[in-house]
């Protein structure tokens, strides 16, 4: 049962599903961490950038290389009417925040069953063919999934590593009052910080909805692995989000291809659970005072 | 402890004269609805008013500690499903299938309590969350007990009067007015302040001399058991249970049913209970646009008004008085 082509299969896989969960995780610790939000919302984003895809790409027939980025943009951008009317109230409040942001989900969520009905759609894969590396199959499709989760990530890690921006927003995760004191305009900050992590929701959503299918409700699925791979590394920790959506996305994709589905869903939930219990703030995360 | 010892601040909430003779006039003109009107669907709703307001009610009195549950249908659910299984496999009366249903969620929420009542605020919020999907998918999985995905079909009613509408209402009724008079008894003791207190700060009220985690354990552990009456209530009256009815959006529901009528006071729940299965109805056959109603409801409430309706109508009711007056 062990062959090495079969071990392959889900490495392979186990990749391209951690680059999906970190891409959906890493907006959501986003604005944990800097904001003091917990995004019950995220999962819609995640269903917009799908939708966004779909007409961008399957039915507009913009080249994929462009079409993803791009639909994740307008839904990025898009969303600012929402950070203005919505998330604006709920900054520095957690508690409030998160069923505040539940009932955001369920208008988005339901606005979407009344435009487009409840029925499941396909977005059309970026290549159809298959590379065959030493007997394992690849399809194309996911290498280029990975590629450009690869690049976005890459690109957010220098940018808030590097950049003025970036140091700005590190600046106004640490303390908020501090940060504007230092003169640093944290309205604008929280609004690029936003428009970041809807960014990165939105081309996950794509990635997803292109691996599995793409409907209304298929935001609650990503929300769960962001809350998970969001805990398993802590709240608010970038470099714990990577660890939490590289070891959700192997456990997955193993425990998947050895034992079936739902025994992989037991074992995660189960540890993150036990997790939660004796080390609530999560792998690399640093425990509240 | 005699009252005279306590300040008047601590007496402030107990549940005095006038909000007990609320209480039995709103029970009596609800006693009275059956002899009225016999129309079937009216009496229908009245139970699920009951039932549904005896879930909230026991999720405000684990609310009231301070821990907010997105896992309570779960607990509904293991009660639903408890009494089912005592009813049409054991073949045992349907009281005994009551009192499985509040004794099977309150064993695991006493085995769970400890564990997880340690974490706070969000933590608690997410373990929850997790816990009510794990319940979800073990009713899926553990085919042979449950029925799988399909549930149970057929699920007698607890006695054959209770076929008649009316009988269930009163039933229903019976059996809300028994528990929310609990909880309202429980809230307003010596056992309530505690709880109060145990919510405003943990430690101060650990300091205060109070068993603050077997505390919240017994409180999680009731919650619990009073919501699987509720399930039991509901399974024999809707006559089959499914995974989907305990699901998180059902605990989420009744998360929402709290927030809106408003977390501190235990009128919040009933008022939310009213206005969550009321509301619907006169929104018939567009149930996308009240799902779209209740989440703007929700940002609403939580980004201006966190007392919920309740505060809404104290504020109008100040404003009254405060023209009244002037």
């Amino acid at each position: 049962m062990l062959s090495p082509i079969l071990l392959g299969q889900a490495v392979v896989n186990g990749i391209s599903l951690s680059a999906i969960y970190i891409l959906v995780a890493l907006g959501f610790t986003l604005l944990f961490g800097i904001m003091r939000v917990v995004n019950f919302a995220h999962g819609a984003f995640a269903m917009l950038g799908g939708y966004a895809l779909y007409y961008v790409y399957g039915r507009w027939g913009v080249p994929y290389l462009i079409a993803a980025p791009l639909s994740a943009l307008g839904v990025a951008l898009a969303a600012l009417v929402l950070e203005r009317l919505v998330y604006r109230w709920f900054y520095q409040k957690m508690f409030q925040s998160m069923i505040g942001l539940l009932g955001l989900e369920m208008a988005i969520v339901f606005t979407a069953v009344i435009i487009w009905d409840p029925h499941e759609r396909s977005v059309p894969a970026a290549l159809a063919g298959i590379v065959e590396v030493g007997g394992i199959i690849v399809p194309t499709d996911k290498l280029v999934i990975v590629g450009v989760a690869a690049v976005a990530l890459a690109a957010f890690y220098l940018f808030t590593k590097f950049s003025k921006y970036g140091l700005a927003m590190r600046a106004a995760a640490q303390d908020v009052e501090i940060a504007a004191a230092q003169g640093i305009d944290t309205t604008r900050i929280y609004q690029l910080a936003f428009v970041i992590a809807i960014f990165m929701a939105a081309l996950a959503g794509g990635f997803y909805a292109q691996t599995y299918a793409l409907s209304p409700l298929m935001g609650e699925r990503p929300l769960m692995m962001a809350f998970i791979v969001v805990i398993l590394g802590g709240m608010g920790s970038i470099p714990g989000v990577a660890l939490g959506g590289i070891i959700l996305g192997f456990a997955e994709s193993f425990l998947g291809t050895f034992y079936g589905g739902s025994v992989a869903v037991f074992a995660s939930f189960g540890a993150v659970i036990l997790l939660l219990i004796f080390r609530p703030w999560g792998l690399l995360g640093t425990p509240e005072t | 402890m005699t009252d005279a010892s306590l300040s008047p601040l601590a007496l402030a909430p107990r549940a005095g004269g006038r909000p007990l003779a609320i209480a039995a006039a709103v029970v009596a003109v609800l006693a009275l609805v059956p002899l009225v009107i016999a129309d079937k669907f009216i009496l229908s709703l009245g139970s699920t008013v009951f039932i549904t307001a005896i879930a909230a009610a026991s999720l405000h009195l684990i609310i009231r500690t301070g821990h907010i549950s997105l896992g309570h249908a779960a607990f509904m659910g293991i009660g639903a499903y408890a009494s089912v299984l005592t009813v049409m496999e054991l073949g045992l009366p349907f009281a005994a299938g009551v009192l499985a249903a509040f004794v099977a969620p309150c064993l695991l929420a006493l085995a769970i309590g400890p564990l997880v009542l340690r974490l706070t605020g969000k933590y608690f919020v997410l373990v929850t969350f997790l816990f009510g999907e794990i319940v979800r998918m073990v009713f899926v999985e553990w085919k042979s007990v449950t029925g799988g995905a399909n549930g149970i079909f057929g699920i007698p009613a607890p006695a054959p009067v209770f076929n008649d509408p009316a009988a269930y209402y009163y039933l229903s009724l019976g059996a809300g007015v028994l528990l929310v008079g609990f909880i309202a008894r429980l809230l307003a003791s010596e056992v309530g302040r505690a709880i109060d207190a145990v919510r405003e700060s943990e430690r101060l009220a650990h300091c205060s001399g109070i068993p603050v985690l077997r505390l919240k354990v017994t409180i999680f552990a009731l919650g619990c058991g009073i919501v699987g009456i509720a399930g039991a209530l509901q399974g024999h009256f809707i006559r089959y249970v499914d995974p989907t009815s305990y699901s998180v959006v059902q605990s989420l529901n009744l998360v929402v049913v709290n927030v809106i009528g408003g977390m501190q006071t235990l009128v919040g729940p009933l008022v939310g209970t009213l206005f969550y299965l009321i509301l619907p109805e006169m929104l018939r056959g567009y149930v996308e646009l009240q799902r779209i109603i209740f989440g703007i409801i929700l940002i609403i409430v939580m980004a201006f008004l966190p007392g919920g309706l309740v505060e809404l109508g104290g504020r109008a009711l100040q404003l009254v008085r405060r023209r009244a007056g002037s």
